[in-house]
Parts: structure tokens; C-alpha cells; sequence
């Protein structure tokens, strides 16, 4: 019996199905009946749809049922609604929405924009189908990269949204910024580009839906990150139906880093589907299909700039940012570049004053929506950028520019010029820490190893700081059966996180309980009432407090029933170690007693009924906590072919409480090999003048690989646990990809800093590296 | 996939009677490349010919001063075999670097040079180390194999049985990995042979060459200093995302030095 | 249609296949395997790794009727009733895995990688998972399970 506490490396419950092949994901289920689907997806940029013959398709054996845009117009289906959170332009007036539906109707606007959908008794069948739908498309002009879509005379992506603006944005101090540059000694200026990227879970998506027409139901089996959004808005935006009649259900998931958060088209296509067959339909994406239709993430060309006193003090900071949203505005793509990068601008540092401007921007190209960090990565990367470049301009050491700025523990709490309410941490011990982690003493020696070798080696720091996000509310619930099971049911969701663990390590330490008899549900909209999923680092800071708010009711009711099976008064009952004890008597009960007679109708007081103890609770976060940390970055460049060999890597977090380390060492590389791949070698590239997506395959798009990556180590400040939360945790899901890329990059240009270049472009590829070398010696 | 015919020969002779009776059918070696473009639904053989049955076709053999190698022997085995290791370890070492462990397991050498992919790394050790394609028909010289992109001089039906290299006096091959596909953006063998030096190219071009000028330097001086100032015509190069003409130029360089200090 | 024979897992079975179906495919659908995973189309990501005679193959890249004869070992074959693998085991004590979509290929690999060579050092085990991705542990927990494992093979 193992009754794990918080802050142990309890080992994961889920790892026993997963290790031995008995996870379930989307792909391994199937239902009798079921048929299969392909999607067809457009193969032009932008061009109008003058007509989609689909007779040959229709004839081939086994063929069911084809659906084009005008049959799902026909059928008169709700758009698919954004949920950004930004959503109104400066003027106060309602950002650009563009229809958004599950197939093109009358024009495309990007490559792989699903334009009709096959079913048919067999997979070869529908793909066989899918080859003979006859598009018959006249070509329009269109254009991928944001700031030529806001150039004058730009192909329009929406005939009635002039220059492809979503929405424009500001945040902050506009005067207060302005005044403190008029008034700076040194401006320091950057523009800094964050690369499109793709999510890329191993799993890709897939979808099996079922209608049920004697009950009006569906029941959807969807590898997504969020069955509870996800269903009110199919059901409600889109089918106009209730909510209780989608049944909305998540297996195992392959991961999701944000790339199955949205509300895609898919799933609403095998709705329709089903229901018009009466048959289960099975869709499972392949590679390409996730390249070309999965949301990407970041998109952001920037333009920072950094006012300072002589002496290298900050005064301010002022932001300028387009963020490409791709041709729709998708679940909360317009949020990113905007609400999402601004809110924690300007990083641990103390700024006086700060402004950020955006432009949300349409091209015809994939929509992007969060992915890892969602604008918070962004925000780093363009901070730590400038911090370092002002370090060289003004030829100051790097890390003791960062030093005089960084906020002390002191001056915490603080609300931030961007509204952010950072309300503890320490920011200079965690510098330091890292560095001391880092061995600075040793480096000099190292550098000349390197160079021995004909090889530059480089080294920098990036401080971060980020907030969390996602839905405010989650539900816990907990109940028990006589067979001594436990089940705990949350509406939070792990895609790989291990909140089966996290959050039963949570219910069992508070309850006293041993781990192994909580039975974990979760991604299920029958299960629990409502449910945020999984976004934000949200898992612990809501999903853990409320199994911690859970347990605590469980604890009270529990306390008035031992008291009666004690025979005292419930306020003359202490419970701790799992262990209720009436301390006039030193009587004690488990627990586990207690839960027995619960279900016991003879052991229970009058106002008590078996299942005395089912709990369900409702957790509401009060303020976005703020994760906190440091990371460092030591690489070696081979100047003759550009490649880069990241050598060290050092993370220190401030997550506040940690639950289990164990997971949160499996977040924070997880994250920090996501940020070293966008650093290096990831790149969403669309062909300059078709459109076409030229990764659309793991051959062309470069994933970080065991080889690519450093042993990291990681340590953890822990003596600022948050006072926002009961459990006192800051999130922790996304802080890896908001220090990787700052210090990989920074550390690549102090190593080619006495080769004379000053700045380079993510991803580092070799070839841009060696060609920077070659500028810099011309 | 498209519908096919699936043989599995336990002879040369069955399989090259197999493929001449199948105008539309096709060899399978290893099937690491043939398979997922057939799952593409890029390639629709009418009839595939497996040749993993026929045991005559895979081995290593030592034959006077040639190594021989048999058509279906996978990567994994020339990348591991004592033998080729101790006889030409340029070519165990770019064995062991084409792909990754498990398509090594599959993948075999008739099967790559066969395919001739411009960025496969068989081809330059096949023409680098100046080998002879041994056909059921012929013997052909590596130097007239490959002919264009994806193009050899094997006749319709016409089965590789094996590959004979020639010992060099040393030779060495450097890569430069695709970060993606790991397969070579550049790959350069550099071989002192009996017959002089030999320097061949993969993955630059839109087919395997030979660098005369790097061949003439190198038989003069072998060592990197010697191929100071040669380049490659970057015209005649690849040009993509992972790398321009002029980086795949750059680079040719910069893998024939290493190759040369690989080959000690 | 053609008939295939195989032994997978120890047990042999039979069944008849389509020429294109493939090993992971038979393996999944007609075996109900459903351990090994597809997770991309280009041979790239190793979530189907396999061993057919003790090699580790790609079974998304390989036809079924290859396989005719072979002995083949999936994941659902490594434990020992409730008793993990050595190899599970060491992924499960160092968190080598998180959503767990490409750890039946990583562990067929890293089975592999320490019976050819227990005396594999960390930069050795990095480039024997050049075929398999993961996007989620940033390897490292992996690594540190193969280098437990191996070591303990040493002892």
C-alpha cells in the first residue's frame, strides 16, 4: 500500500497500460459498423470553388456518402466561433470574424483547407474516392507572410476585411513609455522574428463518431485536449443542439501541446456524417494531414525596443508586434500575438514603464492557435534578445546588466505596467543558482577546448517569467464503492502530464489513502459537469485545487462520521496520517473504516445515506499565478558548416509547490526540447509564390531527436510557493519553451560574437549560420 | 496503397522470370523506400517481386582483392561485418550512417543503388571507390551506373546480384545529414585506389559525380590542405530548404576534407 | 486471398492477408496488437518499431507477407504477466515517457540497443534513437532508463 505526500516522485499509475500496449488511443477503438472517412483538403492558397464534381467519386464500390461546403451549408449549420479572449479591436468595436464552417463553401483559403469529405465501407475505398473528387478552382492572388498582407495592394483574403486585419491591439502606458525614451540615454532596437511551428504530437488526430437516432444523441470519441469546450460549441455554435446530447469523449492522447485544444472541422464532418448513415465513422489524420491541418503556433515578427539609463538601468520597454493568424481566426488565434505575448512583457525585470501594440493579420495560410506558452514564449524570446543585444551594444557584461535589473524579492508584490500581478518569487537567487549550476569558473577552459578543435563555444542565460491560463473553473469528484475503489474524476485533462498521477497523489495524500485503489477518470463529458481540459499549465493550478477542495469536504464529512462511529462530537475528532482520532478517548479509525461504513446503512448516523462521502466540488481560480525560472544555454558552433551542438543545459523553476517532482522534470525538458527544436531546426515553410507546404512531412520538417539534445539539470526554487492557490503551485506545463529559445539563441551569437555576428534568425539552421559567418567576414 | 501481386522468389532465376512477365511490376529489396512511396500512392507496381527469399543474393565475400557484396545484405550487416570493417571500414562506417538502426535492419545496398536517390549514400561509395555492379546479365562499372536522377543503367528487368569494391589503399566518407530526414545533404567519398585517387558526391547533385579537380590535388597531396580553392560547379547543384546550391557547394568542400582525414 | 503464417509474441498465428497490408496493420487490425503505433507516413517517427527475428524493423515499412515465417515480438510480448520487462520497468523509474504513443517503439529500440551492446555509453545511446521521436520527455528520461538498464546487464 503506498500513500504517497505532496512534493514525493510518486511514479506514474498510467505508465502500466502505456509500457505494456494497452493504452487506449483514438485509433484503437472501433466500433461495429463503423465506416471511414477522408478528408479532402484544398490544393491552392486561395482560389474560388467554381464546381466539385463528385460523381466519379460517388461510383466507386463501396463509396457511402460525399459531402461538399454547399451540402454542409445546404444543411444550414452554425460558423465555428473564435473564443479569444482578445476579441475587440482598439476602437472598441468587434474584431474581424471571418465565417468560419467545416468545409470551404464558395472559395479556399489555404493550402489544406478541408474541401469535402469521403465515406465508405473501406479506408481504400474513401481514399481510392478521394482522388477522383474534381475540383475546379480559378486561382486567385494570395499571400502567406503578415506584414506583406498588410502592405497596400495585397491580395484580400476577406472581400470585406480591408488590409487582412483582424484586430488591431495596445496594452500598457502609451505616454509614460514614450515620455521615458525621450528621456533615455541608450534606445536599444530589435527586430526579432518568431517562427511558425507546428505542435507535432506523435498521435495525430482522429475521430470516431456515433449517432444514436432513437435518443437524438452523438457520441463523439475525439483525441482532443478539451471535451467540455469543444462540445458546447459543436453542439451548441454549430449543430444547434443541446449539450447534453454530445456525448464527448477523450481516450488516451498522444500528446497535444496546444495542436488538439481547438475546435477543428473533423470532428463536426463525422457528426454530420454519422448521422446521416446511421453508422459509427471512423477518421484517423495521417502526417500530412496534421503538417497541413493542425493549428501552428507562433508567427510574430516584432519590433522591441529597450530605453536605458547611462548607467544600464531600464526605464522602458515598448513592443511592436503583426502576428500571422492564417486565414481564419480559428479557436484563439488572435489572442496569441496579442493578449498572450503582452501580459508578461518585459519579463523578471523591473520596467517602469512598458507599451505593446499588435496586429492580429490574415494570410492564406494554416490558422495558428496556442501552442506551448502561447504568446508567453514569444514575449521571453523578444526580451531576452534585447536584454543581451543591449549588453553588447553598450558593451556591458550581459549578466550584469540582467543582475541590476532584475526584480528583487522585495519589491513583490508588484502589478506589473502590463496589469500582470506578480506576487512572489526571487528572481536574483534563481539567477544565481543557475549560474552557480552552470559552472561559469570552468568555461574559459572549455572555450579553449573548443577552439582547439576549431570549434566556438558560446554561453548565455535567460531569465523568464510567464503566467498561467486557460478556464477558470474545474471540477473534482470523488467517489466510493464497497470494493474499496476510489474514483476520482477531473475535469482537467492530461495528454501525457500524468494527472492520473498528480492529481490522485494529491486525493491520496490528503485523504490517506493508498494510490493504487483511485481509479482516474477524465475527458469525459459524462463524467464530470464541466471541465477546462488541458492549456495554460492549468493541470495542478486547477485540476489540483480542486481535488485538494475535494478532499477537504471529503475530510469534513468524514470527520462527522467517525465522530459518530467514535461516539464523540465531530469537533472533538482530529484527523491526520489518514488515521480520524477522538481525543478525549485516543480512539482512532482509518480512513479506510471510515469510507467502509460509509456504505454501510447500519454503521451510518440517521442523516447520513450510503455514498455519505461522494463529494463533487467546483474550484475557481482567483489570479493567473506566475511561474518563474532561469534557464542557460552553453553551445558549440562549427564555424565551417554552421552546425550547432547544444553542450549544457541548466534549469532552475520557481513553480512554487511542487507536487511531484518527478513530472515536473518530465515538463520542464519536455518543454525545453520543444524550445531548443524551435530554436534550431523547427520551421513551418510555405512556398513563397504557390502557397504549397513544403513540410508537409517529418522528411522536410526537422523534429529535435535524442541526438540533437544536451543532458540537462534541472533544480527548483521552492520557497515562494503562491499564496493565489491553495495548494500554492504556479504552473508548469510551458516555462520550457519560454527559456529555451532565448538562451540557445544567445548563446549561439556570443560564440560567434568575435566572428562579428550580431544577430540571427530562428530556426539556426547550419545554413544560416554559415552564410551569417560568411556576411560578417565580407 | 494500390492493389498488387505479391511474389516471393527462392531464386534469381524465378524472380527475373517473375519481373519479365509483369511489365508493370517491380523488384522489392528491403522495401524502405518502395514501401512508403507506394503508401503514398505515388507508385502502383502491378506486381511486386520480394527478393528476401532468394538467400544466394545476401553476404559478404572475399574474392582476390574484391569485396563482394550480395544485392539483399542490409546495411545493418556491412555496418557490422568484421570483414568489410577490416577491408574498406569507409564503407562499414557509411553503412552505418545511412538512416537510422531500424532501416538499416531493412534496407539493403541492391536496393539503394538500384533506387539511385540523389541523397543516398551507397552511390558514393559504389563510384567512389570505383565498385562494379554485378547484374545476372553483366558486370557494369560504377562509373557508368548512375546515370541521372533516380536513372541507372540497368535494363527493364535487369537484377542486381551484388557489388564487388575494389580494396583501396584507404579511403574515408564524410556526411552531412539532412536534420530531418537524415539523409545526406552532402556526401563525399574519397578513395587512394590502385588506379588513383577517386572523390564522388552524393547528395549535392541530382545524381552521384565525380570532383576530377579534387582527384588530381589529392593524388598529388593527400590531405585536406590539397583541395584548398577546388569547388564544384553550384549550378549543377540541389537547391532546397535544407540547403542552397551554394551551401551544398560549400560543403562538398568541407565533407572531402573530412573524408580525407577519415580516411587517416 | 493469401495466407500468411507468423509467430508473434511466441504464439503462432495465422490468417489471411492482403498483399498491401502491412506488418503494423496486421499487427493492429488483425491481431488486435493495438500496441504498436503509426505516427507518421514517411518512416520517420519509430512509434511502430517491432522485432521480426530479433531486428528491430519498422512494421509501418514492411508488407505482412514479408513477415511470412518470421518470429515477431511486439510490445504486448516483453512483460511477464503483471511483471514488467526490465526494460518497462527502467522507463517507468526514470519517466521515460509521458502520453505514451511512441513508447512501445522506444522500448522495442531500447530492448535492442542494450542486448547488441551493454557497454553503451549516453552519446552512444542518443544516436541509436536516431529512429524514434518523441515529443514529449525531451529524451532524457529515456536515455537514463537504457543507460540503467544496460548497466545493470554489465553487473
Amino acid at each position: 500500500m503506498n500513500i504517497p505526500r505532496i512534493g514525493d516522485s510518486q511514479l506514474r499509475q498510467e505508465d502500466f497500460r502505456f509500457l505494456t500496449g494497452r493504452g487506449t488511443y483514438i485509433d484503437d477503438i472501433n466500433l461495429d459498423g463503423q465506416v471511414f472517412a477522408v478528408v479532402v483538403r484544398s490544393p491552392e492558397a486561395h482560389a474560388i470553388i467554381k464546381t466539385i464534381n463528385t460523381a466519379d467519386a460517388l461510383a466507386v464500390d463501396g463509396v457511402l456518402l460525399v459531402v461538399t461546403g454547399k451540402d454542409w451549408r445546404d444543411a444550414g449549420y452554425g460558423h465555428i466561433p473564435s473564443k479569444s479572449a482578445v476579441n475587440k479591436k482598439r476602437d472598441g468595436s468587434p474584431m474581424n470574424e471571418p465565417p468560419r464552417h467545416a468545409l470551404a463553401i464558395d472559395r479556399v483559403r489555404f493550402v489544406g483547407e478541408p474541401v469535402a469529405l469521403v465515406v465508405a465501407e473501406s479506408l481504400e475505398a474513401a481514399q481510392e474516392a478521394a482522388d477522383l473528387i474534381d475540383l475546379d478552382l480559378e486561382t486567385l492572388p494570395a499571400v502567406f507572410e503578415q506584414r506583406q498582407a498588410r502592405a497596400d495592394g495585397a491580395p484580400q483574403i476577406w472581400d470585406d476585411i480591408p488590409g487582412n486585419l483582424c484586430l488591431d491591439f495596445e496594452l500598457g502606458d502609451k505616454e509614460g513609455t514614450d515620455a521615458a525614451f525621450a528621456e533615455a540615454d541608450h534606445v536599444i532596437s530589435l527586430g526579432v522574428f518568431n517562427n511558425r511551428v507546428t505542435p507535432a504530437p506523435i498521435e495525430t488526430r482522429g475521430v470516431i463518431a456515433d449517432y444514436d437516432a432513437t435518443s437524438e444523441t452523438f457520441t463523439l470519441h475525439n483525441s482532443t485536449q478539451n471535451v467540455h469546450g469543444n462540445r458546447d460549441t459543436m453542439a451548441q455554435a454549430v449543430l444547434g443542439i443541446p449539450s447534453e446530447k454530445l456525448h464527448h469523449i477523450a481516450p488516451d492522447v498522444g500528446g497535444g501541446f496546444g495542436a488538439k485544444n481547438s475546435t477543428y472541422p473533423e470532428p463536426l464532418l463525422m457528426l454530420h456524417a454519422t448521422r446521416a448513415l446511421g453508422r459509427p465513422v471512423k477518421w484517423i489524420n495521417d502526417r500530412s494531414g496534421s503538417q497541413l491541418g493542425d493549428t501552428h503556433g507562433r508567427d510574430q515578427y516584432s519590433t522591441v525596443e529597450l530605453a536605458l539609463k547611462a548607467d544600464g538601468t531600464f526605464l522602458a520597454l515598448r513592443t511592436t508586434t503583426v502576428g500571422n493568424i492564417g486565414a481564419y481566426c480559428w479557436t484563439i488565434g488572435p489572442f496569441t500575438p496579442t493578449g498572450g505575448s503582452a501580459r508578461t512583457q518585459g519579463g523578471p525585470y523591473r520596467l517602469p514603464a512598458m507599451y505593446y501594440s499588435a496586429e492580429a493579420v490574415f494570410t492564406n495560410t494554416q490558422p495558428t492557435d496556442p501552442y506551448r506558452g502561447a504568446g508567453r514564449p514569444e514575449g521571453s524570446y523578444m526580451m531576452e534578445r534585447l536584454v543581451e543585444r543591449a549588453a553588447r551594444q553598450l558593451g556591458m557584461d550581459p549578466l550584469e546588466l540582467r543582475r541590476k535589473n532584475l526584480l528583487t524579492a522585495e519589491e513583490l508584490p508588484r502589478k506589473s505596467p502590463m496589469g500582470l500581478d506578480v506576487d512572489c518569487g526571487n528572481f536574483p537567487i534563481v539567477f544565481e543558482q543557475t549560474l552557480a549550476m552552470s559552472d561559469r569558473p570552468g568555461f574559459a577552459a572549455r572555450v579553449a577546448e573548443s577552439a582547439a578543435r576549431g570549434r566556438k563555444r558560446g554561453f548565455a542565460i535567460a531569465p523568464y517569467l510567464e503566467c498561467t491560463g486557460g478556464g477558470p473553473k474545474e471540477h473534482a469528484g470523488v467517489t466510493f464503492s464497497d470494493d474499496g475503489r476510489v474514483r476520482l474524476a477531473v475535469g482537467s485533462q492530461s495528454t501525457g502530464m500524468g494527472h492520473e498521477t498528480a492529481l490522485a497523489q494529491i486525493l491520496a495524500a490528503q485523504l490517506g489513502i493508498a494510490i493504487e485503489n483511485i481509479d482516474y477518470v477524465q475527458g469525459d463529458t459524462g463524467a464530470t459537469p464541466i471541465g477546462g481540459g488541458h492549456g495554460g499549465s492549468r493541470g495542478m493550478e486547477l485540476g489540483g485545487n480542486a481535488v485538494l477542495q475535494c478532499a477537504g469536504e471529503v475530510i469534513e464529512k468524514a470527520t462527522a462520521l467517525a465522530a459518530h462511529l467514535l461516539q464523540a462530537d465531530a469537533d472533538g475528532i482530529a484527523f491526520e496520517d489518514g488515521l480520524f482520532r477522538a481525543t478525549a478517548t485516543n480512539r482512532t479509525l482509518s480512513m479506510a473504516d471510515v469510507i467502509a461504513a460509509s456504505l454501510d446503512p447500519d454503521r451510518l448516523p440517521d442523516d447520513m445515506s450510503p455514498g455519505a462521502l461522494d463529494t463533487a466540488s467546483v474550484f475557481e481560480r482567483g489570479i493567473i499565478s506566475i511561474p518563474n525560472g532561469c534557464h542557460a544555454a552553453e553551445v558549440e558552433v562549427d564555424p565551417d558548416t554552421g552546425v550547432i551542438d547544444v553542450v549544457g543545459f541548466w534549469v532552475v523553476d520557481d513553480f512554487g509547490t511542487i507536487i511531484n517532482p518527478m513530472l515536473a522534470d518530465g515538463q520542464v525538458m519536455g518543454g525545453a526540447v520543444q524550445g531548443l527544436g524551435q530554436a534550431l531546426m523547427e520551421q513551418i515553410v510555405y512556398d513563397a509564390d504557390s502557397g504549397q507546404l513544403v513540410t508537409g512531412s517529418l522528411m522536410d520538417y526537422a523534429l529535435p531527436r535524442a541526438d540533437n539534445v544536451p543532458h540537462m539539470e534541472l533544480a527548483y526554487y521552492e520557497g515562494a510557493p503562491t499564496k493565489k492557490n491553495p495548494l500554492g503551485v504556479k504552473g508548469a506545463g510551458e516555462a520550457g519553451c519560454c527559456g529555451a529559445p532565448p538562451a540557445i539563441v544567445n548563446a549561439v551569437l556570443d560564440a560567434l560574437n568575435d566572428l562579428g555576428v550580431e544577430d540571427l534568425e530562428m530556426p539556426l539552421t547550419s545554413e544560416k549560420v554559415w552564410r551569417a559567418i560568411q556576411d560578417a567576414k565580407s | 496503397m494500390y492493389p498488387f501481386q505479391y511474389h516471393r522468389p527462392a531464386s534469381t532465376d524465378v524472380a527475373t522470370r517473375l519481373r519479365a512477365e509483369h511489365e508493370d511490376g517491380q523488384y522489392m529489396a528491403g522495401g524502405q523506400t518502395l514501401i512508403p512511396v507506394m503508401k503514398q500512392r505515388l507508385a502502383m507496381p502491378s506486381d511486386i517481386v520480394d527478393l528476401s527469399g532468394i538467400n544466394d543474393l545476401a553476404g559478404i565475400s572475399r574474392n582476390g582483392d574484391r569485396l563482394i557484396i550480395g544485392a539483399m545484405t542490409s546495411h545493418a550487416v556491412v555496418a557490422g561485418s568484421a570483414e568489410v570493417s577490416a577491408a574498406i571500414p569507409a564503407l562499414a562506417s557509411l553503412a552505418d550512417g545511412i538512416g537510422d538502426p531500424h532501416v538499416r535492419n531493412r534496407g539493403t545496398i541492391g536496393g539503394s543503388i538500384a533506387n539511385n536517390d540523389p541523397a543516398a549514400d551507397y552511390p558514393a561509395a559504389v563510384l567512389g571507390l570505383g565498385a562494379s555492379v554485378i547484374t545476372e546479365r553483366r558486370e557494369i562499372a560504377g562509373d557508368d551506373f548512375f546515370t541521372d536522377l533516380f536513372e541507372t543503367a540497368l535494363e527493364d528487368g535487369e537484377l542486381i546480384t551484388a557489388v564487388a569494391f575494389p580494396l583501396p589503399k584507404r579511403a574515408g566518407y564524410a556526411k552531412f545529414p539532412n536534420p530531418a530526414s537524415r539523409y545526406a545533404v552532402v556526401g563525399v567519398m574519397v578513395a587512394e585506389t590502385v588506379e588513383g585517387v577517386r572523390v564522388a558526391v552524393t547528395g549535392a547533385g541530382p545524381c552521384v559525380f565525380r570532383v576530377g579537380a579534387m582527384e588530381t590535388a589529392l593524388a598529388g597531396d593527400f590531405s585536406p590542405a590539397a583541395l584548398k580553392g577546388i569547388t564544384v560547379d553550384a549550378s549543377n547543384l540541389n537547391n532546397d530548404i535544407h540547403a542552397s546550391a551554394e551551401y551544398r557547394q560549400h560543403l562538398v568542400g568541407v565533407m572531402a576534407g573530412r573524408a580525407v582525414l577519415a580516411a587517416g | 486471398m493469401p495466407q500468411i503464417s507468423i509467430t508473434v509474441n511466441g504464439e503462432a498465428r495465422s490468417a489471411e492477408c492482403a498483399e498491401t497490408t502491412l506488418l503494423s496493420h496486421f499487427l493492429r487490425e488483425h491481431l488486435g496488437l493495438t500496441g504498436t503505433h503509426i505516427g507518421c507516413d514517411t518512416s520517420q517517427c519509430g512509434a511502430c518499431v517491432v522485432h521480426v527475428d530479433g531486428h528491430t524493423v519498422k512494421s509501418c515499412t514492411m508488407l505482412a507477407l514479408q513477415a511470412e515465417g518470421a518470429d515477431v515480438t511486439t510490445i504486448e510480448g516483453l512483460a511477464d504477466g503483471d511483471t514488467l520487462h526490465p526494460m518497462q520497468d527502467a522507463f517507468r523509474r526514470h519517466h521515460g515517457l509521458q502520453c505514451g504513443f511512441c513508447t512501445p517503439g522506444m522500448v522495442m529500440t531500447a530492448v535492442a540497443i542494450v542486448r547488441d551492446n551493454p557497454d553503451i555509453d549516453e552519446t552512444g545511446v542518443r544516436e541509436a534513437l536516431e529512429g524514434n521521436i518523441c515529443r514529449c520527455t525531451g529524451y532524457q528520461g529515456i536515455v537514463e532508463a537504457i543507460l540503467d538498464v544496460a548497466k545493470t546487464m554489465r553487473a
